[in-house]
């Protein structure tokens, strides 16, 4: 059994349980292979900066990126893949490069180069969960790295303008999902009915592009008209998350369930102390005993309050 | 214009061959000549130092047809096809997405690991990059020219993440790549295969470049020596494109017999 391991990553909202793609693919992996992790999102009681988000600790040993990550996962026997065929595992490695160079740029953009988005949605819901006064720094500092990488790999002559790259990355996106779409077809998975390492980078990826709600969208309208990818987060999503369509979490389940149970017992403390009143008031000189009472007596000295009766 | 049948004089332009051209543009060259012979069109190759400043993207190499310049092989196979040459016609949807993706894990990690060993381990640098990328001119413009560079690929490999890596784990993920295509090429003799397509191209370009390269140590070789079917690949191109014919190309029979040097 291996030691108790521990994630810490960004935590989610619209329904999804991150929406930070690398923590996403990390999360789900660990589903997929029954991996038993403590989750931690990053929440703005966090005093420091993390650097390297996901990172996975186990005991002593601390490890960042998705790769390495579900790389440690696999050697602790954690396996997803272990069914797949030698072939199969490179089909893996060449769609998670696809997915890399083609659809990773465009979906940088819209989380954080965009302007609409990143100044509508995506700085203030991260700057929500990053402790004061990184909180101004840290959402700044992750746009203009995504910015310089989107421009150190796709900028360059011929395309000379930020707007013709971002034509270029989209484009690229686009046929991206058309090739995932066309690969996954109609099968539940990419490889058949049992989730692998690739469901996982897929749904990482395209998760937060499907779920996330941000002004500009044309990266999320292009995906909806490809209703087998939709399908696919979906299921996930449902199978491995059991989230529901308001996104409650089992978690989020569990504490709906605790606060259920606690309303129930005020409603019968309530309804105790209501009839406890009522009992107190039956009993005073203003009203005339009731027919309960003689009742009572009667049936010799069967002790039915009214109170007794009622509660649960 | 597209409806131009493909001309006589059509040309590629490289680097100087050997005195020059480093591993990761040579590998490209050897990509973009092994597609155009697949695809049974005619091309010469024509060697300048400024070939990189010639470029319409700064990227090697380029293509010269008609009164058209193209770079860089993605763009050269959209260009071939819109001339009505294509070697990837043949297959379907699933396959089609199969090839990019292959292709996209050439570049991905091949293609990075080159250029990170070029310029990033600073033994190569020093011995083999800088006085090669800077020969044809005079000092001080040859180190000027090679440190920018130098800065300039640095400076992408930081953003991609490749910056923290040290040698040791770039030659895995060399072989990791090397494993997948091994892999995927089993037995057959092209991946698709009866037909080469330009994914076949790529993959030699790359293998065939970094066998008969020689640098500071065989580590990246003998990467790709470990898997005897992508070293029968490579010679089975070579045979079939590229002996017998009478052109300047860089994959003589000498190349097959001794190692070429890059050094000096």
């Amino acid at each position: 059994m291996a030691a108790p391991m521990e994630l810490r990553c960004w935590g989610g909202d619209w329904g999804l349980p991150s929406l930070h793609p690398e923590s996403l693919i990390v999360m789900v992996y660990a589903r997929f292979s029954g991996a038993p992790l403590t989750v931690n999102t990053i929440d703005s009681s966090w005093r420091t900066a993390k650097g390297d988000v996901p990172v996975l600790i186990s005991e002593d040993t601390v490890i960042s990126q998705p790769a390495k990550i579900l790389n440690f996962l696999r050697k602790q026997k954690y396996n997803a893949d272990y069914e797949l065929s030698a072939k199969q595992g490179a089909d893996t490695l060449a769609y998670i490069a696809l997915l890399e160079e083609k659809l990773c740029p465009a979906l940088l953009h819209t989380f954080w180069v965009e302007a609409e988005n990143y100044c509508s949605v995506t700085k203030p819901w991260f700057a929500s969960r990053i402790a004061f006064p990184l909180s101004l720094y840290l959402p700044g500092k992750m746009s203009r790295e995504a910015l310089n990488r989107i421009l150190l790999t796709k900028g360059g002559p011929p395309l000379y303008s930020l707007t013709e790259v971002e034509a270029q990355i989209y484009r690229d996106a686009k046929e991206c999902l058309n090739l995932l779409s066309k690969r996954l077809g109609t099968s539940q998975f990419f490889f058949g009915d049992t989730p692998t390492t690739l469901d996982a980078f897929v749904f990482g990826f395209l998760a937060p592009i499907y779920k996330v709600c941000f002004p500009r969208v044309q990266l999320q309208e292009h995906l909806k008209q490809l209703p087998n990818l939709c399908r696919f987060c979906d299921d996930i999503l449902t199978c491995y998350f059991r989230l529901t369509v308001a996104g409650h979490s089992p978690a989020g389940q569990d504490t709906a369930d605790a606060n259920l149970q606690k309303l129930t017992q005020l409603v019968n403390k309530e309804s105790n102390l209501i009839e406890k009143m009522d009992d107190n008031l039956r009993k005073s000189p203003q009203h005339p005993p009731r027919k309960l009472t003689t009742l009572k007596l009667a049936a010799g000295g069967e002790e039915i309050t009214p109170l007794n009766r009622l509660s649960p | 214009t597209a409806a131009e049948p493909w001309p006589e004089n059509a040309a590629l332009y490289q680097q100087l061959k050997d005195e020059q051209i480093l591993l990761s543009d040579n590998a490209s060259s050897l990509a973009v000549q092994a597609f155009l012979q697949m695809c049974n069109l005619p091309i010469r190759v024509v060697c300048r130092a400024n070939a990189e400043y010639m470029s319409p993207s700064g990227k090697l190499p380029f293509i010269h047809v008609g009164n058209q310049v193209v770079s860089e092989l993605g763009p050269i196979v959209q260009f071939v096809k819109a001339k009505g040459h294509s070697l990837s016609d043949g297959l379907d949807e699933v396959q089609k997405a199969e090839m990019k993706a292959y292709m996209e894990l050439v570049n991905n990690m091949l293609l990075t690991a080159e250029l990170y060993l070029q310029w990033c381990d600073d033994v190569t640098v020093e011995e083999i990059t800088h006085p090669r990328y800077g020969s044809p001119y005079p000092w001080p413009l040859n180190r000027i020219l090679s440190y920018q560079k130098q800065w300039e690929v640095r400076r992408k490999m930081k953003a991609i993440g490749w910056a923290g890596k040290t040698l040791e784990q770039v030659l895995e993920d060399v072989d990791q790549c090397c494993n997948a295509l091994s892999q995927r090429l089993g037995t057959q003799p092209y991946f698709f295969n009866k037909q080469p397509t330009e994914l076949d191209a790529l993959v030699f370009g790359h293998l065939f470049t970094i066998l008969t390269t020689q640098l500071i140590t065989d580590e990246l070789s003998e990467k790709v020596k470990n898997y005897s079917n992508l070293t029968a690949f490579c010679r089975r191109i070579e045979q079939q494109y590229f002996e017998g014919h009478d052109k300047d190309s860089s994959t003589t029979v000498a190349a097959r017999s001794a190692k070429r040097s890059l050094l000096r």
